[in-house]
């Protein structure tokens, strides 16, 4: 398992990281806060130098990205599950003051897990890159702290970089979202540059929890992991009242109700503490079982003195994202339904359900954030739990208005599409899609849009350069390799973003592939009445490579409906015989043939056509790739 | 199949003996071959081989003879000089080789003795030598009669090597001539084919077997280890046969395979088995021993044994081990050389029974294709048109007889390879 020995580093003695205890730090010095950037603009490196500047960490201990802890996370760079860090910092008028960071991912998959986490907070620094200036996701982020209130305080990052242009990012900021010059900070987090001056003004500017310590206990639970030790152990930020150790708790709507195991802070490292009072974060060990009885956004109050009401909470995450997930050998199911109940409990973003597919046996149906947190969870289940596994084309959930009023229903799963007679509607989701590119692109991008079934919305220039471009377009066409191309089209310059804004009818039609006449589950897709002809061409083409020759002829189709787009025919086997009399070596002639024997036996059966798995396989991994 | 101890096994009524010289080595052979120096000239092998194989010999027929218990045991009824190239061997050299054989196995008096021999005049041996020495059947690696293809193959012969070897076994007085012809080669058409096959027909020899070409690689299916009866495939000969492969084409394949069908039963050769094809009465007798699952003996690296049980063996391929232990330094006793073995269990032998009787034009009785073992397979092949019931008997339709392994493959017990491969003495 990616999550490091938990246990292990709470058997260390604190002391040794905090730089004081805190618990006699009042409520007036506290201060919460988030880092809130684009990926890669330096949120994770400037949390490092909070974290050395408050000795919460010895620069010899210093592994760059701190609270990057898992494997994946560090490898793929970016952040994927936001980190809770209390931080003792004496700050230029003398007085020690507690802060509570808060780091929060940077991927678009992610920015559900963002708003969650500002949620726990009153301010939040934005980091902006000097070299790249503002990019769709600063604006993004920028907004949802907006939204919920919260005091920002703009940096400007990387001011080493000989590429740095501060000045023109300090006007974009001004221009973009009214943000004064003066509030600014120029910091280079990578040498340290202005960074305590960052901590001066969250100190000054962010003002300081409120909440009554006298008032029932209400602390929001803004994000949780399993821990096989301690169960359930919940990330909390105190509302009102105090939460004290071995209290017994209530989590107010599942109605749960334990002793705590244990409670602490991270400094980074997990560390146990006597209590919590109002806007501290820290985390309890519940001992629960199942993250159901826990869950993000709930409220923990207190068993013997509840609080009358829970605090607001969140809306549960709703995954975009599906593709069916199967074990490559069948007898990994059992293993792969425990990974992803074990998964699910430290990200309660995944959705699955049981299926089973005539190409791929049984498997689940999973849903995700987005292409990227679904490539991460099939990779964290491959690598943490030693599985072998293979994903159908992703897909959108889609809105099915059913024949004679029977009302609608979601399709995640394209071979679940009713029939033509049983429905009236199929309606898509589409996303509103920033995008902040050089005013060079603007053409190709706008080309990519429109080529993605886009509408523009508007264009907004930044600053002389560089343009705020939105675009409506079908998630579906998202979900396949707009980014790519945004990129490539831009040279890595374009950024995007994008929200859900609801679902529209849609010329959408259920491609099937059909071998002998069967249709193969696995294959089928929804697609753009538009689309349909080139993608069935090239499934069909894909097939009759990878299915071997049967002892008939096998013709490949691919049909929307009854009304066949592309086909091809696989000719009968003509030969398969072993000749040759290898003097007296009947044994190698056998297993020739034991070996063959094995194959059938491992092909599936679509009607009376024996498939191999692996052109399935391949036929799937090719979808991906392109 | 009766697991009998070892003492009352039936005894071989067949012998095949390796020669694992040429005097160099085609890319696609997969047989047991040293070839230049070790085959040739001063320095070559050959005396030390036939040293170690009249040790070999004589270790196994005393084997025999104590598991017999002394009992006498019938004559062989098939010598098989197999190689390799054994017309290297000179004609005294041959007729040492089966005096020695008569001696301690036994040879009925009507019994087959073949030896192969290569058509080009360097390898082609001594004929009349051989016929003197006791040989009855000459097979000829002709392969091809196209210059073009022979070239494709790395054989030194010409098409007119072919025809004077013919007309040397002829006036040596063979009672039966054969030959063995390739297609699927890469380049080759039914053009030249339908040539080669006319040009054969027009040798007038008594037996045809025509092979599809194989370019496989023994060490991927695990034979070439310590014990494996295969050596590896060196370099050179593996880039061969992956830059040739993609000129093998199946649709061709069948069609030659077919051509070849009608024009040698046209010209009054019967198929009796899926490669094989002869007038009557000059059928293989050794090979029908295989098919019928007779039990038979081997020597020389890389051969094969069965007991006509549940027990195959053979020997390595090394000729170095083969030499060393069979003609050690002196004062060292001679032993067997190692190999590798499996016992087959009753299930797998039910499915050998039936595979390699299927293989012959008679096919399988009907006893047998009933067995619960391989009765499901069979009853596919029938009613995908690849086999058919001729009154008591099974056997392949001409359509089955292309698609043979596809119901061979379904006669195998289903699970783990039903035999383990162990180290033989
Ligand atoms: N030159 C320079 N590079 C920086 C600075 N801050 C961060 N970086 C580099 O920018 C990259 C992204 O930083 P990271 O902190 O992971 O960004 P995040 O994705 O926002 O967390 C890393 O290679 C950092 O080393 C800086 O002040 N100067
Ligand atoms: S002549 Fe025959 S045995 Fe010798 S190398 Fe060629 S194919 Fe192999
Ligand atoms: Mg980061």
């Amino acid at each position: 398992m990616a999550r490091l020995g938990w246990y292990q580093r709470v058997a260390e003695p604190s002391s040794v990281y905090s730089g004081r205890p805190m618990a006699s730090i009042p409520q007036t010095r506290l201060r919460d806060f988030s880092i809130i950037a684009h990926v890669d603009h330096g949120k994770s490196t400037l949390a490092d130098r909070f974290l050395e500047l408050t000795h919460a960490i010895d620069a010899r201990q210093m592994t760059s990205q701190v609270l990057d802890s898992m494997d994946l996370e560090r490898e793929k760079g970016i952040t994927i599950k936001a980190r809770a860090v209390r931080l003792a910092y004496v700050a230029a008028d003398g007085l020690t003051y507690g802060l509570n960071l808060i780091d929060t991912p940077g991927h678009v998959d992610f920015s559900y897990e963002v708003s969650r986490s500002l949620q726990a907070c009153e301010g939040a620094v934005l980091v902006i890159d000097a070299a790249q200036g503002i990019e769709a996701q600063t604006l993004a982020n920028v907004h949802l702290a907006l939204a919920q209130g919260l005091v920002i305080v703009p940096v400007i990052n990387k001011i080493d970089l000989p590429s740095a242009q501060p000045d023109l990012v300090l006007e974009e900021l001004e221009n973009v979202l009214a943000i004064p010059r003066d509030e600014v900070i120029l910091v280079s987090a990578k040498e340290g540059t202005n960074v305590e001056q960052v901590l001066e003004a969250v100190v000054q500017r962010v003002p300081a929890p409120g909440g009554d310590p006298a008032a029932p206990l209400q602390g929001l639970i803004f994000d949780s992991h399993y821990d096989v030790y301690k169960g359930v152990v919940a990330y909390v930020r105190i509302a009102s009242g105090r939460l004290h150790e071995h209290e017994s708790i209530r989590v107010m709507a599942s109605g749960a109700e334990v002793e705590i195991l244990e409670l602490g802070v991270f400094r980074p490292q997990p560390s146990p503490v006597g209590e919590l009072g109002p806007g501290e974060v820290g985390y309890v060990a519940t001992g629960l079982k199942s993250v159901r009885d826990c869950q993000v956004g709930d409220t923990l109050t207190s068993a013997a003195r509840p609080a009358a009401s829970p605090l607001p909470g969140y809306e549960p995450a709703k995954p975009l994202v599906f593709a069916g997930i199967y074990p490559l050998r069948g007898e990994d199911y059992g293993e792969l339904r425990e990974a992803l109940d074990k998964l699910h409990l430290n990200d309660a973003s995944i959705s699955f359900q049981a299926e089973s597919s005539v190409a791929l046996g049984f498997g689940f149906r999973c849903g995700f954030l987005g292409l990227l947190h679904m490539e991460i969870i099939q990779e964290r289940l491959e690598r943490e739990f030693a599985l072998d596994l293979i994903a159908s084309a992703p897909s959108v959930a889609y809105r099915v208005t059913l024949a004679n009023g029977r009302g609608e229903i979601d399709v995640d799963n394209p071979s679940r599409l009713p029939e033509p007679n049983d429905r009236e509607v199929i309606a898509e989701p589409w996303v509103r899609a920033s995008i902040i590119t050089p005013s060079q692109y603007i053409g190709t991008l706008i080309e990519l849009a429109t080529n993605s079934r886009g509408t523009f919305e508007g264009m907004e220039y930044l600053d002389v350069q560089r343009v705020l471009l939105t675009f409506q377009v079908p998630l579906a066409e998202m979900i396949v390799d707009f980014y790519d191309q945004l990129k490539s089209r831009s040279q890595g310059y374009a950024s995007l973003d994008y929200e859900a804004i609801g679902y529209r009818p849609g010329e959408l039609v259920k491609l099937d592939v059909l071998v002998a006449g069967e249709p193969v589950d696995a294959l089928s897709l929804i697609v753009h009445r538009d689309r349909a002809a080139a993608a069935g061409r090239s499934l069909v083409e894909k097939l009759k490579q990878l299915i071997p020759r049967q002892m008939f002829e096998v013709p490949i189709q691919a049909a929307v409906g009854s009304h066949v787009i592309a086909r091809e025919t696989i000719r009968a086997m003509r030969k398969n015989v072993l000749a040759k009399c290898y003097g007296g070596d009947i044994t190698r002639k056998r297993k020739l043939l034991e070996k063959q024997r094995e194959g059938k036996q491992r092909m599936k059966r679509v009607g009376s056509v024996e498939i191999p798995q692996e052109a399935f396989l391949a036929v799937l991994r090719s979808g991906e790739a392109s | 199949m009766d697991h009998l101890p070892a003492a009352l096994m039936p005894p071989p009524v067949a012998l095949y003996i390796h020669v694992p010289f040429c005097i160099s080595i085609c890319p696609y052979c997969d047989f047991v071959v040293y070839a230049g120096r070790e085959a040739r000239g001063e320095r070559s092998r050959l005396t030390a081989f036939l040293a170690a194989l009249h040790v070999e010999l004589d270790l196994r027929a005393d084997l025999l003879a104590a598991q017999n218990a002394g009992q006498p045991r019938p004559p062989l009824r098939s010598v098989y000089l197999g190689g390799g190239t054994p017309s290297l061997l000179s004609a005294p050299q041959v007729t040492d080789l089966l005096d020695h054989v008569a001696r301690r196995y036994g040879l009925a008096a009507d019994a087959e003795v073949t030896i192969e021999v290569n058509p080009g005049p360097a390898d082609r041996g001594d004929l009349r030598g051989y016929r003197a020495a006791g040989v009855g059947r000459v097979s000829i690696g002709v392969q091809s009669l196209q210059a073009s293809e022979l070239r494709t193959l790395g054989r030194r012969h010409s098409a007119a090597d072919v025809a004077a070897t013919v007309d040397l076994a002829r006036a040596a007085a063979f009672d039966s001539v054969s030959i063995d012809l390739l297609y699927d080669i890469p380049g080759q058409t039914l053009e030249t084919w339908s040539a080669t096959l006319h040009m054969a027909l027009g040798l007038a020899v008594d037996h045809v077997s025509a092979y599809a070409l194989a370019l496989d690689d023994p060490a991927a299916e695990g034979l070439t280890g310590i014990l494996g009866d295969h050596r590896p495939v060196r370099a050179g000969a593996r880039a061969w046969r992956d830059r040739v492969r993609p000129g093998q084409d199946e649709d061709r394949a069948a069609e030659m395979y077919e051509l070849a069908s009608d024009r040698l039963e046209g010209a009054g050769l019967a198929g009796y088995e899926l490669s094989n094809w002869a007038r009557a009465g000059h059928e293989g007798r050794h090979n029908l021993v295989y098919w019928q699952r007779e039990p038979y003996a081997g020597l020389g690296p890389g051969a094969h044994a069965f007991d006509g049980a549940g027990r195959r063996t053979w020997t390595a391929a090394s000729l170095a081990d083969y030499l060393g232990v069979l003609t050690p330094a002196h004062r060292v006793a001679a032993s067997l050389p190692v190999g590798g073995g499996e016992l087959i269990d009753d299930s797998t032998a039910v499915a050998e029974a039936a595979i390699l009787g299927l293989r012959l034009r008679q096919g399988i009785p009907v006893e047998l294709a009933r067995h619960p073992g391989v009765s499901a397979g069979l009853a596919w092949g029938m009613s995908h048109g690849l086999l058919e019931r001729v009154v008591t008997r099974v056997r392949l339709t001409p359509r089955g007889r292309l698609l043979a392994d596809e119901v061979f493959a379904r006669l195998l017990p289903a699970g783990a390879t039903a035999s383990r491969r162990e180290a033989a003495a």
